[in-house]
């Protein structure tokens, strides 16, 4: 077992299941969407990122492409979120709701081809 | 220069053409348009109206295409509509002309073939990769090119026979295979298939006329002093002129080269089938060793087949008994010639009974299963050599049991793709099958491993070039002084105590080859080296060659950091990081 493999691993996961818990619930219900959700995905994708700079490999450029596509749909949505609220203070209205989440959805698309790629050169390598 | 010169050919020709119909139709069109726009139309409020310019454009425009919208911008007066008319009319019959200017144009035979040159030398431009030329889609071209797809080599075509293109085209092959209907011997189409081209590194004479095989051969040379070549030769006369061309030239002979694995399957019974499964020969299993005996042997046809294979058996101090219709006195060492056909009659004359093989090489496929039925009845242990012409046959020779079956064109296919895909498996087979001790344990060593590696798999020749576009990690890792072993990139780079399962047959270092290289041998930029092995080892030996995180992790067993992040965690821990 191979520890930085690990905690690679782990943030590309979580950042996905976290991205997809947000997502889940109406689209347009603010009830059902959680800003601290939103938070956690940021930071991790973030860190995600992180452990992604640096990889001089082939795979590791498509990786990093993949989570620059995530940070940048949530960064998005979350400057959404805050012009709304604290701003133009017209407050999270449905149609912001349906934006806000639509981003994050952008997000989710881009986490999972993370996810595939990291298990598809696992498997590879296992030929 | 070729590419420049095509395409201001077609574009000259395009404007020579159309130059006429072009101006017939701006003369059209100005008279028309000036008539339009100087004739009164009706009176408004006592002045009479004219249409302008653009008016009388437009009025052209839909009126000469048969568009036809009316009378726009205001009805017209009958002298303007008599304009009109001869308008409508010249102009119609005008573009008539134009149109069937450009189509026939299109239907001249010379002006397809420029655009089809251009198209070609396009295509061939377009390939980056090292790539081939092959003179001659026949037979052997179609076998060659499916060989070239497999080992995803790219090549290039010229045949004389639009057939035999058309039909490569509709071919789907995994590499691009743009093939040209023109006469290879003409210099300008060898050019065209870039054989001035850098990345263009081999061409491979094989069409139907040895004269022209010799031709493209001299011209090859001539326009390239550097590219190796390959021919198609049957005649010793051309032989000669071929081997003082200078630069690397390879003759194949199918016939005499069929002599030679027989001469050899004598001496090592195991060679036949290692080169049959080489070449991945349906149905052949590495253990299935034959040896031709020792004995009287009967030789049914005196072509070239039956000269080279006589040869051979009579240079290997055996009898044999020729059978052929013409008469051929001056050959020595026969030990009787029957004239005639090859029949019940004539087989037992040559005494059959009490000898241990038959040829039956003539070039007549029918007649070959005749003479194959015919010696069976009459000695049923003999063993069977036949010639089989034609491909379609296939399936009657695979049913009757044949002890080795020899097609000229599959024969010469199969050594050309081994010698553009596998160079080095020439020594290979010269060093294992020479003379001395200890060469016949290797050969039987060699045979071992590839059964306990390969198996029933299919086997790929896989030739790496140490070089920097092909390793790019290994070449990195030399470059700093660090060593890599042939063994490092031999193991899996996913288990560091596995093997991939692949066998090194040559190293080919400056002038310097040594075969079966042991597995601490040090590579150096440069090295050409043979592996055979597995489609999947293919790929991770790829991959441990170009990736070099692969690579670090097969030379030290340990994973190499990835990422900025990592490195700095793992520098903290005192672990390699680089």
């Amino acid at each position: 077992m191979n520890f930085e493999k690990v905690v690679f691993g782990f943030f590309i996961v979580l950042s996905l299941t976290l991205n997809f818990g947000f997502f889940l619930g109406e689209m347009d219900n603010p009830e059902h969407h959680n800003v601290f959700e939103l938070f956690a995905i940021i930071v991790v994708n973030f860190i995600a990122t992180g452990l992604k700079l640096g990889d001089r490999s082939q795979i590791g450029a498509v990786l990093l492409a993949t989570s620059l596509v995530a940070d940048l749909h949530l960064v998005a949505a979350a400057t959404y979120w805050t012009v709304v609220v604290h701003v133009t203070e017209t407050g999270l209205t449905s149609d912001v709701m349906v934006s806000i989440i639509s981003l994050s959805g952008g997000a989710l698309l881009a986490n999972f081809i993370s996810v595939i790629i990291l298990v598809s050169d696992t498997l590879m390598s296992r030929l | 220069m070729t590419e420049s010169t095509d395409l201001s050919r077609v574009s000259f020709i395009v404007m020579r053409e159309m130059r006429r119909p072009v101006m017939a139709l701006i003369t059209v069109y100005a008279v028309s348009i000036l008539g339009m726009v100087f004739i009164p139309g009706h009176e408004v409020d006592g002045k009479p109206q004219y249409l302008s310019v653009f008016h009388a454009f437009y009025f052209m425009t839909y009126t000469a295409t048969t568009t036809g919208f009316g009378e726009i911008p205001f009805e017209f007066n009958d002298a303007q509509r008599l304009w009109a008319m001869v308008c409508l009319y010249v102009s119609v019959i005008t573009w008539f002309y134009a149109i069937g200017s450009i189509v026939r144009l299109f239907q001249n035979p010379f002006f397809v073939r420029a655009v089809e040159e251009r198209k070609f030398s396009r295509q061939v431009l377009r390939i980056s990769e090292p790539y081939f030329i092959i003179c001659g889609f026949g037979d052997t071209g179609s076998v060659l090119a499916r060989g070239l797809s497999d080992y995803g080599v790219p090549a290039v075509f010229i045949d004389g026979d639009e057939d035999r293109i058309r039909a490569l085209t509709l071919r789907d092959y995994r590499v691009p295979m743009p093939g040209l209907c023109a006469d290879a011997s003409v210099p300008k189409h060898l050019l065209e298939a870039g054989i001035r081209r850098r990345n263009c590194q081999a061409i491979v004479a094989i069409t139907n006329n040895e004269e022209i095989n010799l031709k493209i051969s001299a011209l090859a040379r001539l326009l390239n002093p550097s590219i190796r070549i390959i021919t198609l030769s049957k005649v010793d006369v051309f032989e000669e002129t071929l081997a003082n061309l200078g630069g690397e030239v390879h003759i194949v002979d199918p016939f005499k080269m069929f002599a030679k694995v027989l001469v050899t399957t004598m001496t090592h019974p195991s060679f036949y089938p290692l080169n049959n499964w080489l070449v991945r020969a349906p149905r052949v299993r590495l253990s299935d060793a034959i040896k031709p005996p020792f004995g009287k042997w009967i030789v049914c046809g005196y072509g070239r087949m039956g000269h080279e294979i006589n040869h051979a058996l009579v240079k290997q101090g055996m009898k044999t008994v020729v059978i052929d219709p013409h008469d051929c006195s001056e050959e020595e060492g026969i030990d009787s010639y029957i004239v005639g056909r090859s029949t019940a009659k004539t087989l037992a004359q040559a005494g059959i009974e009490n000898a241990v093989g038959i040829l039956a090489g003539t070039d007549d496929d029918g007649h070959n299963l005749g003479i194959l039925l015919n010696a069976r009845k009459l000695n049923g242990n003999l063993f069977t050599l036949v010639r089989q012409n034609r491909h379609e046959n296939r399936i009657a020779f695979e049913a009757s049991q044949i002890d080795m079956i020899m097609q000229p064109t599959l024969v010469t296919a199969r050594r050309v793709l081994f010698l553009l895909v596998a160079p080095l498996l020439k020594p290979f087979f010269q060093h294992l099958l020479k003379d001395e001790p200890g060469r016949k344990e290797d050969m039987e060593k060699v045979i071992q491993q590839l059964e306990k590696k390969i198996g029933r798999r299919q086997p790929h020749l896989i030739t790496v070039d140490v070089v920097k576009e092909r390793c790019s990690a290994v070449t990195a890792c030399l470059e700093e002084g660090e060593q890599v072993l042939l063994g490092d990139i031999l193991k899996h780079p996913d288990n560091f105590n596995r093997k991939l399962d692949l066998i090194a047959f040559v190293v080919k270092s400056g002038e310097v080859i040594s075969v079966l290289p042991p597995d601490d041998y040090r590579i150096k930029i440069g090295d050409q080296i043979l592996f055979c092995g597995t489609g999947a080892s293919r790929r991770l030996l790829n991959a441990t060659l170009n990736n070099e995180y692969n690579l670090f992790y097969v030379r030290n067993g340990v994973h190499l950091p990835k990422g900025y992040f990592m490195r700095w965690y793992a520098q903290r821990q005192n672990r390699p990081v680089a």
